[in-house]
């Protein structure tokens, strides 16, 4: 029953909370950052949600790093 | 991304505001059978038919609008609390909003499939005075509830 429950397989993996704590910030700055909601950044770093393009983009610029070295793709998708 | 068809988060409140009282009338009339609390009054009716009554079309009419009250004041009331933005309003609460509306729709049509089903006669009318307003009941509750497990993980994470 995938369209009840969030699905629990992401097809993307991301190092949001890695790189969160090389730049010592918390999920409540990285969410000021990109402006999102502090409930959006845990469940993107809990493979919960795939971001947008856009929030990806605004993700990986405030950690100054290529898109995909945040953002990889599952192996078996 | 903006929201679009949506109140900001204010109107919310306001939508409790009216919802909690108009939905505590409503459940006084359906434990009083609708005989108590008439509120006889003339309005305008585009069509009105009273039990065993005359027929009218675009006329004014003496009627008990205690119904009329209650009803409009909890869909005006829920539709605040379900139309309004939440504090932080953003792509991954619009997803939120947008699966859970299409659950309550979902179940919302499996429990009238089954009323359907197991209910007959009279206590049709009643199913389907309920039914007026669960779909958006059942989103209320099952947004608020994903949001909650989801603002509870945060809580739970380090």
């Amino acid at each position: 029953m995938s369209f009840i429950a969030t699905p629990s397989q992401s097809p993307m993996k991301n190092s949001i909370k890695v790189e969160r704590a090389i730049k010592g910030i918390t999920q409540e700055e990285l969410a000021r950052l990109v402006s999102v909601s502090r409930q959006t950044i845990n469940a993107m770093e809990l493979n919960k949600y795939v971001p947008s393009t856009v929030l990806a983009l605004k993700i990986a610029r405030v950690f100054e790093k290529p898109l995909e070295q945040i953002f990889s793709l599952e192996e078996n998708d | 991304m903006k929201p679009y068809l949506m109140l900001p988060y204010k109107y919310k409140k306001i939508g409790w505001i009216i919802f909690i009282p108009a939905t505590l009338f409503s459940i006084m009339l359906l434990l009083s059978g609708f005989g108590d609390f008439e509120i006889n009054t003339k309005v305008f009716a585009i069509y009105s038919q009273e039990l065993m009554g005359e027929t009218q079309w675009m006329k004014m009419v003496q009627t008990n609008i205690s119904n009329t009250i209650a009803g409009l004041g909890f869909i005006i009331g829920a539709l605040l609390i379900a139309f309004s933005r939440e504090q932080k309003e953003d792509e991954f609460i619009a997803q939120l909003r947008l699966s859970s509306l299409q659950w309550a729709v979902l179940l919302n049509y499996v429990l009238l499939l089954l009323s359907f089903l197991l209910i007959y006669g009279m206590g049709f009318l009643n199913v389907m005075l309920y039914n007026m307003f669960t779909v958006i009941i059942l989103f209320i509750v099952r947004f608020n509830y994903v949001l909650y497990r989801h603002t509870k993980s945060i809580s739970d994470e380090k």
